[in-house]
């Protein structure tokens, strides 16, 4: 796909500014440092050759050292006023300022000082030279997690060094295991600890906070052949390969399937929603029913709904009669 | 100028002729910065290298209009001169004081840790806004980026949404909106007017925080259910934002005190819920073989979805509210298979 005239406009001027106080930079350099292809750079040289003031006689244009770029050396002669650098838009700066925040205020990041210090003053520059007091968006990062679980996590992470996990699964299972960390993700108010489970011999993803105990280990963590280790969390519980449970949630339940890895979601006349998920782990969509069931109005497949009632009813029986002889639910 | 344009070069060397939009934009941003006063459009349309390519006046205007448009949305700061009051005096600059970056000077851990913010975004526009912010602070001389200070870090939030843009746009210039908006308890949709104050992402939600016109009072609204476009007001200034606005007190995420519920768990289960326990004090050992623990908890009702979860696993001994709320949720979903329709539902409390 071309690129947005925007971005190129953007890169434009950067290399500009850039090459205005840098001096000669190789071609390589600007394309590592600008995030494109080497080509790109020359394209994006060759545009800036024949640009300028109005008139766009030799003397009006941008100009650099002919000789050099042969070399693969991009030398800037004449920067035609052009030589600070673009500061940020309103949005760009909005945005910027209220994710380093975010992240400032995350436990992750306050399990350790050093790293806590790093994002204080990235964002104290950023909002100094930006001149954004970005009150405009407030983002709050989940962290629900045991303050020194978190920590453990982070440090191996940061020294990349092997974890001993005692974790507890979405079926109330708990095991113990190594593991090697690969990320931390924060998404959809929780934190995960994405890592190769050197017991499962694959990558696995823990919720933090069910972690119940995290150790760091002396073992260095070794290296793993992870495609993609930012891949969405939801991956573990949703796979398209998975069978399809169908809810038809009441109005009140709409917040569930803005939280759920939902197929599809469609609003029903009556102004009930209907939400399709692929679950591949019966204990996960058991637990949703069971919080939910109130706001559930219809559930298929039937040994869905069948799995779910009859947990239900095994817990209200651990309830017994309530007091007063009242049967329990009536309370 | 080269004599012979349709040259093999002509593409690179002609900028009159087909210039590429982003060239055009280039040009008319060095034009503005190098002028001594001010560029009427006429001498932008006759001067600037990519306007001659407009075939008529109106689709000029056209371009220039959307131009500027596009320029100040990144940032550039045009202004324009009135010079005599007749509008095709006007004249066009940019204002240079205003061009350029602050000195940032970031370290390349610095230059790391802003990169990891960069990237926590979803949505598409927000995305594409972060990717031109880097490119500006790397131009501005960053050195290298380092990422050993947030090493293996990846936080994420969901995608805001097609109201944020204009939501934000509002918020900055004090701007009322209105939307059409789908009610929670209700599932209608009616159109609400609104003074916005802020945008909050929380969980896995994100929300404007405001002064609902109709209702009279502050509201929360949850983006996700905003339908259809969302309509600026044409008045900057219109309304005053509060000094202090408490988002987490509005969204009552955190609010009320700590409570403490007794629970009866069977053993060696619910064992995410023991690692927040501690043992109750003073109770005898139960008959049934449960370990009696004291949890802490803010919010009834995700607590009671929590404990809910667990099924027979978790039993609560008290407080009521609680005990009640819990068997209300087995109860529902005790009845999930039968075949007849749901009973009447009770309203829950909101949940944002």
């Amino acid at each position: 796909m071309a690129e947005r005239a925007d971005d190129r406009l953007v890169r434009l001027l950067g290399l500009v500014a850039f090459l205005d106080d840098a001096g000669p930079v190789r071609v390589e350099e600007l394309a590592q440092r600008f995030g494109v292809t080497p080509q790109q750079v020359r394209e994006d040289v060759d545009a800036l050759w024949v640009s300028g003031t109005p008139g766009y006689m030799p003397d009006d244009l941008i100009d650099f050292d002919a000789y050099s770029l042969e070399g693969g050396l991009v030398a800037l002669t004449q920067a035609r006023g052009m030589t600070r650098p673009l500061r940020l838009g309103t949005r760009e700066a909005v945005a910027l300022v209220a994710a380093l925040r975010a992240m400032h205020a995350s436990p992750a990041v306050q399990a350790d000082p050093g790293r806590a210090s790093v994002v204080a003053s990235a964002l104290d520059k950023l909002a100094a030279a930006t001149g954004e007091a970005a009150s405009a968006v407030d983002v709050r990062l989940a962290g629900d997690g045991d303050p020194q679980v978190v920590a453990a996590v982070t440090s191996a992470l940061g020294e990349q060094r092997r974890l001993h996990l005692r974790y507890v699964n979405a079926a109330d299972v708990a095991s113990e295991r190594d593991v090697d960390p690969l990320r931390l993700v924060t998404q959809d108010g929780s934190m995960y600890l994405v890592a190769w489970c050197l017991r499962a011999e694959g990558r696995r993803t823990f919720r933090v906070d069910r972690i119940l105990a995290a150790q760091v280990l002396d073992t260095p963590a070794a290296e793993h052949d992870v495609r993609d280790p930012d891949a969405d969390v939801w991956a573990s519980v949703a796979h398209e390969a998975a069978p399809v449970a169908t809810l038809v949630l009441a109005s009140a339940g709409r917040w569930v399937a803005e939280e759920v890895p939902a197929e599809s979601v469609r609003d029903l006349p009556d102004g009930s929603v209907e939400v399709r998920l692929r679950v591949t782990n019966p204990a996960w969509l058991r637990r949703l029913l069971l919080a939910n069931a109130p706001d559930v109005l219809s559930v298929s497949p039937p040994e869905v709904a069948r799995d779910a009632a009859s947990a239900a009813r095994d817990a209200l029986a651990a309830y017994g009669p309530a007091p007063g002889g009242t049967p329990a639910g009536r309370a | 100028m080269p004599a012979n344009p349709d040259g093999p070069d002509a593409g690179r060397l002609a900028p009159a002729r087909g210039t590429p939009p982003a060239e055009r934009l280039l040009n008319l941003v060095i034009a503005l910065v190098n002028t001594s006063a001010a560029m009427t459009k006429q001498q932008v349309r006759a001067g600037v290298a990519g306007y001659g390519d407009a075939p008529s006046t109106e689709a000029f205007e056209r371009m220039f209009e959307r131009d500027k448009d596009t320029l100040r949305a990144l940032g550039i700061p045009i202004v324009t001169v009135d010079a005599g009051g007749h509008s095709d005096d006007v004249g066009y600059r940019i204002d240079n004081d205003a061009y350029a970056l602050g000195p940032v000077d970031l370290t390349p851990a610095e230059l790391g840790v802003v990169a990891l913010a960069a990237q926590l975004w979803s949505d598409k526009t927000l995305r594409t806004d972060m990717s031109r912010a880097m490119t500006k602070l790397r131009a501005a001389g960053a050195g290298e980026a380092a990422s050993d200070a947030v090493a293996g870090l990846a936080p994420r939030v969901r995608a805001a949404g097609d109201a944020y843009v204009p939501l934000l746009e509002a918020i900055s210039e004090r701007r009322d909106v209105s939307f059409r908006y789908r009610a929670a308890s209700t599932g209608q949709e009616l159109t609400r007017h609104v003074e916005p104050w802020r945008i909050a992402a929380r969980g896995s939600g994100w929300y404007l925080v405001g002064f609902d016109r109709g209702r009279g009072a502050p509201r929360v609204f949850r983006m996700s259910r905003i339908a259809g476009r969302v309509k600026v007001g044409s008045r900057p200034g219109a309304f005053d934002v509060p000094a202090e606005v408490d988002v987490d007190a509005m969204l009552g995420a955190r609010v009320g005190a700590v409570r403490r519920a007794r629970l009866a768990v069977v053993p060696e289960r619910a064992q995410a819920l023991r690692a927040r326990a501690t043992p109750a004090d003073g109770a005898g050992p139960r008959s049934d073989g449960r370990d009696l623990l004291d949890v802490e908890y803010r919010s009834l009702s995700a607590f009671a979805d929590e404990v809910a979860a667990y099924g027979q696993a978790v039993v609560v001994v008290e407080p009521d509210d609680l005990r009640a709320d819990v068997v209300r949720r087995l109860t529902a979903a005790s009845g999930l298979d039968a075949t007849a329709g749901a009973g009447p539902r009770e309203e829950e409390e909101h949940r944002g």
